[in-house]
């Protein structure tokens, strides 16, 4: 197969779509006979419903039916995913956890009758003290909630007898997904057929979901998706808005579409928990790391999990004998946290390379060579060699891009004029993250393929990557090849989420591709017109829209003529891709590396920080398209920006809410905050995955805090810990 | 502990009103709540659902369309305020089946990933070009600034805004 249609920067397949204003978001559909839901969210954070009247809701004009805890049906709740535990079934007793947990769904025949009668829902409240700090001694812990806490060798004495010791403790906010997109559910029964238009980053899961709650088989349920608006994480739970509505239309016996508010957003969907962090280093005189430990707790939801080792990372980041890791979650009355981009690695390896900035500062020796020192080849875990691992090439290419050796080590020595100014850099990974996958692939009669998985495309180009993929192992021109996804009756398929699908769905998208152009020559082989009659299938390859002879392209015939002489209209395989084990192939499986390195401004009167420049230079292993790989790589360092100056998720201590939860309050990067952003990719295809991918989508945030406050410390000498960084900081 | 009540019991009383909309040059006449936005007036009653609704609130520029050749936000725009008003939207910009040139640069330069504020951020860049704010890189950044983009395309946005104000295609008229 040639190399030529994978890798090239093509426009988005789906770009014209987008632009047109053409591509359907789950809020987009609507449905004959619809009726519309609204919620109805806890004004308190912990206690008991003493009473809910809904009288006045239910007489508003146009309102069909409130729903609450006393009449809502008994639920079981979903089945377990691979990211934990389902949200527990909504409205099914009294206790208030949250504030604005759910309490109420009207339904009515419009919107704004929905939203207007939903005001009118009175609650009586018996309060409870809320639990609302991740440091509170009376909030439940969950220890090492995912067994990723790790011990080598002995810390304690590592510690103990350093030559040069960093001990910090270091804190990081709620952070809040906040899509674009207002997640959106429409729920249409047709007697025991259900059919769910839903914003989610994971059909297949919501389909398995919803079949459990609801109890019909999985076959009656179908889950749409085809363009989701951004998720960057919320979107990997079966929420409790989503049972809501689906149980609604199947009470009403009418479509119910519900779609979130803003606010909504911010309390119903998840965030990135706060974390506070200690972090111990040291290090010989000689800048050789002799111990890590990375202590950690983050806010947990008083009935639901999330994945979040936020120290994980710090067991193989570098080459240490002595290291230990640990992770705690507080149960708190704060709504569920969930995955948000670089979700662990972001909070995590703002301390882990914050301390290592630290350490350089300490050993008076520059940050980079600090961390080109310390690099490792082997998993220190396992021992085993990285399946790839360009971290080295990453720091050396990012810092010939970035300029780093003009860098003058002294804080607050580069100036120009008012503006004082830091150069910053981090080292970072995202780990290795794969599951089975499956897809199907079709060639018709007048040429084309048809290749389908029930994934999605959160705006990483998963249309675009895999018909380039599909293209290329199908020998097909791009023009003739549609990749089709957001169906979960299509073959079952994982999240986009873990920076895992491209890897997962691309080795089940070449399995079943590779199926398919076998099964044509295996065709082929027993006609006795065909050209290939009594070629081994094996020998033959796929090109020009035609299965050949490998390496004797004229000895061959057209996908169109087999189909034609066979009489069929179509031949389809399905493939599918399961990770190998780590020990079977003798390596660890490498999950991207890079290297951050910024320049900020800083105000010296004002304290008002810009980022001036940043250069990414990432090991992604093979990248499928260039320019939606850059862009990747460009929008988590703009996420990452958000987390390093903006983003903070404010939780009212006296009452529990989310004081500020709007657009209007909660900073996110404007396109005045961004500059021209480099993107550098180095290294080789990855040797675990048949593909070579490695997964792009967290990669690009995680390091770029650091860097930033790194940076800031370079400009001002002040060491922020907490963030984000902000004016107050650095006055 | 102590017990409260949130929220009041009043019934709204609902009035409706007929609005005659021009929009992207077709007349049309629709009996609407009161209440009822320009947002939800092009997306729920005229199902011109290219317009988005990403907060409601004013705050994120997905709702952008033009009211006689301004940007405005549809969100916060009644559309009984666009009586005998031209409104054009996402799906008015194209010409003669043609992509307009801001649509194709976002292409041509990725200036969007998900996509859903991607309507808005066009709606908002053609109307800065003819605005004469795209004089600049820094000039194009501060005037994109009221439509967020999450999946964080700004740069491409840039580039591709850039390009269409130097290839000289900026003033099509819409």
């Amino acid at each position: 197969m040639s190399g030529t249609v994978v890798g090239a920067g093509i426009n988005r397949v789906d770009g014209p779509r987008k632009v047109a204003g053409a591509a359907p978001y789950p809020s987009d559909f609507n449905v004959h006979h619809q009726v519309h839901a609204a919620l109805v969210g806890s004004t308190v954070a912990a206690g008991r419903v003493v009473r809910i009247d809904t009288a006045a809701a239910e007489a508003a004009p146009g309102v069909i039916r409130v729903l609450t805890h006393l009449n809502m049906p008994r639920l079981e709740r979903g089945p377990m995913t691979a990211l934990g535990a389902s949200p527990p079934p909504p409205m099914q007793d009294d206790l208030i956890r949250h504030y604005g947990q759910h309490l109420a769904l009207v339904v009515a025949e419009s919107p704004e009758q929905a939203a207007a009668a939903a005001r009118l829902v009175a609650v009586e409240y018996e309060r409870t003290e809320p639990l609302l700090d991740v440091l509170d001694p009376k909030a439940p812990q969950v220890i090492d909630p995912w067994g990723t806490d790790s011990d080598r060798g002995d810390t304690e004495a590592a510690l103990a007898s350093a030559e040069v010791k960093v001990t910090q403790t270091y804190t990081t906010p709620d952070n809040t997904n906040s899509p674009l997109g207002l997640f959106a559910t429409l729920a249409i029964w047709d007697r025991d057929r259900l059919t769910v238009h839903d914003t989610t980053q994971w059909p297949s899961m919501v389909k398995e979901t919803l079949a459990a709650v609801f109890e019909v088989p999985e076959s009656s349920v179908r889950v749409l998706v085809p363009y989701v608006g951004g998720a960057f994480g919320a979107g990997l739970r079966a929420w409790q808005h989503v049972i809501l509505t689906v149980a609604a239309a199947r009470l009403i016996g009418r479509p119910v579409k519900l779609v979130l508010t803003r606010p909504q957003m911010f309390s119903c969907v998840g965030h990135r928990p706060d974390t506070v962090q200690q972090v111990s280093l040291a290090a010989n005189r000689s800048g050789e790391l002799t111990a890590i430990d990375h202590r950690t707790v983050s806010s947990l939801a008083m009935e639901d999990d999330d994945y979040e080792a936020v120290s994980a990372g710090s067991a193989f980041a570098y080459r240490c004998r002595n290291v230990v890791t640990r992770d705690v979650q507080a149960r708190l009355n704060r709504p569920a946290p969930c995955s948000m981009r670089a979700p662990a690695e972001g909070q995590g390896n703002f301390a882990l390379e914050s301390a290592m900035d630290e350490l350089a500062y300490a050993l008076a020796m520059d940050p980079l060579q600090l961390r080109l020192r310390n690099d490792t080849d082997v998993d220190p875990r396992s021992g085993l060699p990285w399946s790839s691992k360009a971290l080295r090439e990453c720091y050396q290419v990012g810092a010939e891009r970035f300029g780093w050796s003009s860098r003058d080590p002294e804080p607050g020595s580069m100036r120009d004029g008012d503006w004082l100014i830091g150069y910053g850099m981090a080292g970072c990974s995202y780990p290795w993250y794969s599951v089975p996958c499956s897809a199907r692939a079709t060639v018709s009669r007048d040429g084309s393929a048809l290749v389908l998985s029930a994934v999605t495309d959160i705006g990483t180009g998963t249309y675009t990557v895999m018909t380039q993929v599909s293209a290329e192992h199908l020998g097909l021109p791009l023009g003739l090849v549609r990749f089709d996804l957001g169906d979960s009756d299509m073959p079952a398929a994982p999240q986009a989420g873990g920076s895992g699908l491209t890897g997962s769905l691309g080795n089940a998208v070449v399995d079943a591709c590779g199926r398919l152009v076998r099964r044509f020559a295996e065709l082929a082989a027993e006609d006795g017109e065909s050209p290939l009659h009594g070629v081994p299938p094996e020998a033959v390859t796929a090109g020009g829209g035609r299965v050949h002879v490998k390496g004797e392209s004229s000895r061959g015939e057209s996908y169109i003529d087999i189909l034609s002489r066979n009489g069929l209209p179509e031949l389809s395989a399905d493939g599918s891709s399961t990770p190998a084990s780590p020990e079977d192939l003798g390596m660890a499986p490498s999950g991207a590396f890079g290297a951050k390195f910024v320049e900020v401004r800083v105000d010296r009167d004002l304290g008002l920080v810009r980022i001036a420049r940043v250069v990414s230079a990432i090991d992604g292993g093979r990248i499928l398209n260039e320019k939606t790989g850059r862009s990747q790589i460009i929008g988590a360092t703009i996420g990452g920006i958000g987390q390093a100056l903006f983003e903070d998720t404010v939780t009212d201590p006296g009452t529990g809410r989310i004081a500020n939860g709007t657009f209007g309050d909660y900073l996110i990067p404007v396109n005045a905050d961004i500059p021209d952003l480099d993107v550098v990719f180095v290294g080789e295809p990855d040797r675990f995955s048949p593909i070579g991918t490695k997964g792009i989508g967290e990669i690009g945030l995680v390091g770029i805090a650091a860097a930033v406050a790194n940076a800031v410390r370079h400009a001002t000498g002040r060491r922020v810990r907490s963030l984000p960084i902000t004016i107050d900081d650095l006055l | 502990m102590r017990a409260d009540i949130s929220r009041g019991t009043t019934v709204p009383e609902v009035f409706e009103t007929v609005t005659e909309l021009t929009v992207n040059g077709r007349p049309s006449v629709l009996s609407l709540d009161t209440r009822v936005t320009l947002l939800d007036a092009l997306r729920d009653h005229l199902g011109l659902v290219g317009t988005k609704k990403g907060c409601d609130q004013g705050a994120c520029g997905a709702c952008t369309v033009h009211v006689n050749g301004k940007r405005v936000l549809s969100c916060l725009t009644l559309a009984a305020q666009c009586e005998g008003r031209a409104v054009t939207t996402i799906e008015g910009v194209a010409r003669a089946g043609a992509p307009h040139p801001v649509q194709e640069a976002f292409v041509a330069r990725d200036g969007f990933q998900c996509g859903f504020c991607t309507p808005g951020q066009i709606m908002s860049a053609i109307a800065l070009i003819d605005e004469e704010r795209a004089g600049t890189d820094d000039e194009i950044r501060e005037f994109m600034s009221g439509n967020l983009c999450r999946c964080g395309a700004y740069p491409n946005m840039v580039a591709a805004i850039r390009e269409v104000v130097s290839e000289g295609n900026g003033n099509a008229v819409i």
